[in-house]
């Protein structure tokens, strides 16, 4: 089937957002979901983006029966690692469910290595779900490592009144 | 002993390679660390930083001693697309002889009080399980163990395979 990777402009942003909440449907948490069409616009399009988007388009004659023909999306932004240096972490990599298996997932993938790559980064990083095994399978066949397994890093978060809590004087 | 904390500032990057060594080295990895200081400079301090670091300093016993940098954070913004911007906690150490006076504290009162006032909805940054006192200490200031409660696993790409996988593949 023919596709094609582009980077997102910020038209893009009402298909990122239908898709942000299929993906966290996908990962049984669409409740957590609070970034709006609006959010993703600002955050990502404005003179200092958080993130960087790419998306996957398919020619009109495929688009799904709701008319959509933005059927995947990668999301990404620059990190830094203290003991390599410059660094680029992938947040979102989705494809609609009936256009898996056709290579998309993996040309995106790729588009984010080939950025990370020309703006000077050292490795690529990202997280999974424990549960999700179609994509932890597709991950390691890709040749990426599990840094949680190998070296026992755990993410951890502090928000809501714990961040409060640890602003305070 | 009184400390100050500062934004770091070019200069600092000979400080802040030797604080990385010494954190790495606690973590027993300190060979794993290829970074210079002329990347520290170009990534830190160039048009667009790929990181962001506050300094504590000590004043030297006498008062012609230059001020000494004991400790750092090392951080950047990254973004949840469910829940907006996060501030990235990348390093944060303090050396053994400089504990207990309230450096670490500060320093991420200041880091929290930052993502605040950046509208950050959360702090993140990644411990190894083995480390015992930093679990405990960060758990006790309300920290979530996401790949624990979530199951969340950090997965990476390293040079070799990020540049295989970013070669188009043969048609």
């Amino acid at each position: 089937m023919d596709f094609s990777i582009r980077a997102a402009n910020v038209e893009d942003c009402k298909d990122i957002a239908r898709m942000i909440v299929e993906l966290s449907e996908y990962e049984k948490v669409a409740e957590h979901v609070k970034v709006t069409q609006r959010d993703l616009e600002q955050d990502g399009f404005s003179k200092n983006p958080f993130f960087h988007g790419i998306v996957a388009e398919v020619p009109e004659q495929h688009k799904t029966k709701e008319g959509h023909t933005k059927i995947g999306y990668a999301l990404y932004f620059y990190s830094y690692s203290s003991w390599s240096g410059r660094a680029v972490y992938m947040e979102d990599l989705y494809v609609m469910p009936e256009f898996r298996g056709k290579g998309i997932g993996k040309a995106l993938m790729s588009k984010v290595a080939q950025l990370g790559l020309a703006a000077g980064c050292n490795q690529l990083n990202f997280t999974v779900l424990d549960w999700n095994k179609p994509s932890l399978d597709f991950y390691l066949s890709q040749g990426s490592v599990d840094v949680t397994a190998s070296m026992g890093y755990h993410c951890m978060r502090c928000d809501g009144e714990a961040l409060q809590h640890l602003a305070q004087p | 002993m009184e400390f100050k904390l500062r934004k770091a500032e070019p200069k600092d990057v000979s400080d802040i390679l030797r604080l990385v060594k010494e954190l790495a080295k606690y973590e027993e990895m300190e060979d794993q660390v290829i970074l210079t200081e002329k990347e520290l400079l170009e990534d830190g301090f160039g048009d667009t930083p790929f990181y962001h670091c506050f300094v504590a300093e000590i004043q030297g016993g006498n008062s012609s001693d230059d001020p000494k940098v004991v400790g750092f954070v090392m951080y950047y913004f990254t973004y949840d697309p469910w829940v907006g911007k996060q501030l990235y906690l990348e390093d944060f150490y303090v050396m053994e002889e400089y504990r207990g006076i309230g450096i670490g504290s500060e320093l991420l009162r200041h880091l929290s009080d930052l993502a605040m006032k950046t509208r950050c909805t959360g702090m993140m940054f990644v411990v190894a399980e083995n480390n015992e006192p930093s679990v405990q200490y960060y758990k006790r200031r309300g920290a979530e163990d996401l790949s624990q409660e979530e199951g969340w696993r950090l997965f990476r790409f390293d040079k070799d395979s990020l540049v295989k996988m970013g070669t188009p593949a043969e048609e």
